[in-house]
């Protein structure tokens, strides 16, 4: 099941300098803390001037797309998914 | 049989190289969300039953999903179907990287939809690879650089057309080419309607003339199939299968035009007008953006009973500001003869003007209006569209017509660069 969320989430995220890269390694919804077993995609897109990150992200039993604003570098979570069929 | 020995199969080496992303939208959500890769999954316009499936994954197309389905049938063929809303702005990023990879090969590139592009590579180092291989490298490079789930379907032939053919020849991460060596064959286990163009009015009007098969096509003379299409049309189509180019023509943009499905049956005016002023508004703003005025508005209503009704006005002065097109629409809108549910309302402008001069009239500050227009235009693209709204349109859900991808049309690949700087 696929559900909809636009929420304030906690995410510790890597830079990896000799790949230079980016990508959170840990998600906390809920109180409950998911390791990213694998980054789906990432891209960008801008609303006016503001360039938001997108990260589709999975753990071993949820992915997540998470969100950061580049303004204020605040993490949002907007999806959430078991895989299944809703 | 024996072609006429007028004109002989292009002997020429194919170097046009068709590309395809197999189920585009699916395969980019299912890139994006790795525990739904290999179930069957569509993308809908809505997710709700009555939502219009507008890509199914390889997996939903083997259980016969199929484009243009309501999710409820999609469903009820597939129960574990998992159903997904667009992300415009996904599709487009992957558009961009995949036109970015693709550059490093040629500078030749047509962006043929937001999933196909096409490559010319004659005269280009990397022809020099050989195209099969070519075609083996970008693929793995795809996988590589863009995503691991993501599959494309390489055509490679001595035209456009025929590179395009031979990417359909097998999908999904199909890489066949066509040439002078092979087109016989091909063409003998082909239908009609597995040509791109031919569909069922062009399938009659070869059966008409004794055309049943692709080989029959192929075959038949240019006074034939001039006959055929009625018109120079016929032509072309003697080159194409011949294996000579005649789709590199770029057509410039003729209008520019949104259009919505209403969730609800709406009839009244009162209740379509902010929907069409919405409406307004983001054409407005990309027509002004990519530099173009028009003279001529165009309204256009499919009813939910399948009728439709459309008219389209010539204005007197030239119009850029939404809020004279939005008149101008509720103008021709209002004189629709019929008040029923209406299923989809769409709105364009037509008959554009480039640049930047205005006519300067009695009545109406025109540079006055053009400079507001333009700073109003510039706060919405800093802060977002639709931060200063008509008050009108607040009347209506901020979900109605939402970002859309459009198929088929390659107009709309100008506004993802425009919109990516």
């Amino acid at each position: 099941m696929i559900q909809k969320l636009q929420v304030p989430v906690s995410v510790v995220s890597n830079f990896d300098h000799r790949r230079r890269t980016v990508a959170p390694v840990r998600v906390v919804f809920d109180g409950i803390p998911y390791f990213v077993r694998r980054i789906g995609f990432h891209h960008t897109y801008r609303r006016g001037r503001t360039l938001f990150h997108v990260f589709s992200v999975a753990s071993d039993t949820l992915s997540f797309r998470l969100v950061l604003d580049t303004d204020n570098l605040f993490w949002s979570l907007e999806e959430i998914s078991d895989g299944e069929a809703g | 049989m024996e072609k006429p020995a007028d004109l002989p199969f292009n002997p020429k080496s194919p170097t046009l190289m068709h590309l395809d992303l197999n189920s585009c939208f699916a395969t980019i959500e299912q890139q994006a969300n790795p525990l739904i890769r290999g179930k069957p999954v569509a993308v809908a316009a809505y997710t709700s039953p009555n939502g219009c499936i507008v890509a199914p994954s390889v997996e939903a197309k083997r259980l016969g999903v199929k484009v243009g389905m309501r999710v409820k049938d999609g469903r009820m063929l597939c129960p574990d179907l998992v159903v997904v809303s667009p992300d415009p702005n996904k599709y487009r990023a992957v558009h961009l990287q995949l036109k970015q990879l693709l550059g490093s090969y040629t500078d030749k590139i047509t962006p043929k939809s937001i999933d196909e592009f096409v490559l010319d590579l004659e005269g280009a180092p990397a022809f020099r690879l050989g195209m099969r291989e070519l075609g083996r490298e970008i693929k793995r490079r795809i996988r590589e650089e863009i995503g691991d789930w993501l599959t494309v379907s390489v055509g490679i032939g001595p035209n456009r057309f025929l590179a395009k053919t031979a990417a359909g020849l097998k999908k999904p991460d199909g890489l066949e080419q066509i040439d002078n060596t092979n087109y016989l064959q091909v063409y003998t286990g082909l239908a009609l309607t597995d040509l791109a163009g031919i569909k069922l009015n062009n399938t009659v009007r070869l059966n008409n003339l004794g055309i049943f098969t692709v080989m029959d096509f192929y075959l038949a003379d240019i006074p034939v199939l001039k006959a055929a299409f009625a018109s120079v049309l016929g032509y072309y189509w003697y080159l194409r299968l011949h294996g000579f180019e005649v789709d590199d023509a770029v057509f410039a943009r003729k209008s520019y035009g949104n259009s919505f499905s209403l969730p609800r049956p709406f009839s009244s005016l009162e209740e379509l007008s902010p929907i069409l002023q919405k409406l307004v508004e983001k054409m407005g703003f990309r027509m002004r953006r990519a530099g173009y005025r028009a003279r001529g508005v165009h309204v256009g209503v499919l009813y939910r009973d399948w009728g439709h009704w459309h008219r389209g006005h010539v204005q007197p002065e030239v119009v850029f500001d939404s809020r004279d097109i939005y008149k101008a629409a509720l103008r021709i809108l209002s004189g629709s003869p019929y008040r029923k549910p209406v299923h989809t309302l769409a709105v364009s402008c037509f008959d554009l003007v480039a640049g930047a001069h205005l006519q300067t009239t009695l009545l109406d500050d025109i540079a006055k209006k053009d400079n507001l227009v333009r700073v109003l235009d510039a706060v919405n693209e800093r802060w977002g569209n639709f931060v200063i709204t008509p008050a009108h349109m607040l009347a209506i859900p901020g979900r109605y017509v939402p970002d859309r991808v459009a198929f088929g049309g390659i107009k709309e690949l100008e506004e993802i660069v425009l919109g990516s700087g």
